[in-house]
């Protein structure tokens, strides 16, 4: 502490113009941590998609009209439902290179108990499923009953309690772990559990433009492609063979999302860039400025006995102390502005929005920590460079 | 002094804008069918309590410097910490955390709170410290 006291001492002594570099800095430190946080949570988001779609390829009706509708409400939490006959799952089945196949049905509750807008349910086959399942064991390892559900992380539930869904009581058996998409805002439940919401939904007269037998339909199917076997291909050979289905390719709808990510990305990126160029000249101008300004005072301290690598050491101290500072209220700052609107920036963007891990979190913090701390003692050093290299004596008889 | 001042000052305007907030950006979720859930109660509770916070502040603005200012900035620290906890601790909110309650209300409230605590908390210990050392 008593090496850093002249450094204080000299901060401390100009109190206006050692607020305004920290306030510099933390602007820096803000943009670039603020801006690697939106960047990582997006790639993240995008990383969590990937592994929790699990499947090569996604059947859905042709009423289900593009891609999109499934994209949306896999991404954005979008509600929706469409149906077809549960015979398509079958003739999936028998192409050549499914490995595969796994039905799932979906269902909108118009308003449960809880909540004023539509929550999205899922049912899955407890036998076939591939996607749901995995994903469901990280935090249940028992078997879903009848009427027995799991929420998404965003849904406030917690296991043990029960939600109302047409008039259902519905048991909640686990809370998910978090993805960062539209999947974290929907119930999942067994085939028979959905089959049963149905059944009540139209019992309570909602129209749910089931065309056939209403036992016996389902909404997608989730495919998992042979090795040796082309998605694509595969994909073709469905829509060319049945009908009134479209089969989509989960990784062109990963190459639209990934597009997406890539130009909000490239935009953050710049901006950042931007931001670190114009400080950094701020900052050289600032502190070079303010070496002259003190010339004489530098000069003083020479003349007193102070080496010149001594006085280096107390102008790099001084900017030690300033970025820290600064850098350390930039990531404070960034952070509660950040971290806790994670949900309205996912909706805003239409993203998959996944904040890194604590750990993670921390490693960005430090990174952004050190790089301000070294750029803040570049800008500062060039300055004490070139005052070590003045004469004191030419300096004094100057009168500055 | 200026400082206290300062603070007191900052404490309004952060109340005032928890007060206006609240009723505009800051709001609960508005329902379509006209019915009220329970974030709208929470949006209520907490505008009682921005309205009691900025009593206070102004109260603080007034005496500053004063023992009296002192006590009232310790008693502005329990009302911030109640206004943090009342959206979704105290008073539970929609189960759809990407609802407007739990996406926006919440941090929003919560940030505001927190800031009017810490501002509090530095007028009363830095008013104690002033108190010891006269």
């Amino acid at each position: 502490m008593k090496r850093l006291s002249l450094p204080l001492r000299n901060l401390a002594a100009r109190p206006g113009r050692t607020a305004a570099l920290i306030v510099l800095t933390a602007l820096l430190a803000a943009a670039v941590f603020g801006g690697s946080l939106i960047v990582r949570s997006l790639e993240g988001g995008l990383d969590s998609l990937e592994s929790r779609l699990g499947a090569d390829v996604i059947v859905v009706p042709v009423s289900a009209a593009s891609k999109s509708d499934l994209q949306n409400m896999l991404l954005q939490g979008t509600v929706g439902y469409f149906y077809m006959d549960s015979g398509v799952l079958d003739k999936v089945r028998g192409m050549a290179g499914v490995e595969t196949a796994s039905p799932q049905l979906f269902l909108a509750s118009l308003r449960a108990d809880c909540c004023s807008i539509p929550v999205q349910m899922i049912g899955f086959d407890r036998e076939t499923d591939f996607t749901v399942t995995p994903w469901m064991r990280e935090r249940y390892s028992g078997d879903l009953q009848d009427l027995q559900v799991i929420v998404g992380s965003r849904v406030n539930a917690a296991p043990g309690t029960s939600i109302k869904i047409y008039g259902e009581n519905c048991k909640v058996a686990a809370r998910l772990s978090e993805t960062g998409t539209g999947l974290d805002t929907a119930v999942y439940g067994s085939m028979e559990t959905l089959r049963s919401l149905l059944d009540a939904a139209r019992g309570l007269g909602h129209d749910l433009k089931i065309s056939g037998d209403p036992d016996k339909v389902i909404s997608a199917v989730y495919i998992k492609v042979r090795d040796g076997y082309d998605a694509e291909s595969v994909a073709n050979d469905i829509n060319l063979h049945v009908r009134k289905v479209k089969a989509i390719r989960t990784r062109s709808m990963m190459s639209d999302v990934s597009g997406s990510l890539s130009s909000i990305a490239g935009i953050v990126s710049v901006l950042a860039a931007a931001v670190w160029v114009m400080g950094f000249v701020v900052l050289f101008v600032a502190f070079s400025a303010m070496t002259r300004e003190r010339k004489g005072e530098f000069a003083v301290l020479r003349v007193i006995g102070m080496t010149r690598r001594a006085l280096a050491g107390m102008a790099l101290k001084e900017a030690v102390l300033i970025g820290a500072a600064g850098a350390l209220l930039g990531i404070g700052l960034s952070a509660i502005v950040v971290l806790p609107f994670t949900a309205l920036i996912e909706s805003r963007l239409g993203l998959p929005f996944l904040v890194p891990e604590p750990g993670r979190l921390l490693l960005i913090g430090a990174l952004t920590l050190a790089g301000l701390v070294a750029a803040v003692c570049l800008a500062s050093a060039v300055g004490a460079v070139r005052l070590s290299r003045a004469d004191t004596a030419d300096i004094l008889r100057e009168g500055n | 002094m200026k400082r206290e001042r300062l603070l007191s000052a900052l404490r309004l305007a952060l109340s005032l804008l928890l007060v206006i907030g609240i009723k505009t950006f800051l709001h609960a979720c508005v329902h379509e069918d006209g019915s009220f859930g329970t974030c709208h109660w929470a949006g209520e509770a907490v505008f009682g309590v921005g309205i009691v916070l900025a009593a206070l502040s102004a109260l603080s603005l007034l005496l500053s410097g004063d023992r009296a200012g002192l006590g009232v900035a310790a008693a502005t620290m329990p009302a911030a910490l109640l206004g943090f906890l009342l959206p979704g601790g105290l008073i539970p909110l929609c189960m759809m955390e990407t609802m407007h309650c739990n996406a926006v209300m919440k941090p929003g409230v919560r940030l505001i709170c927190a800031a009017v605590f810490i501002l509090s908390g530095i007028s009363f210990f830095t008013g104690v410290r002033r108190g010891k050392k006269a």
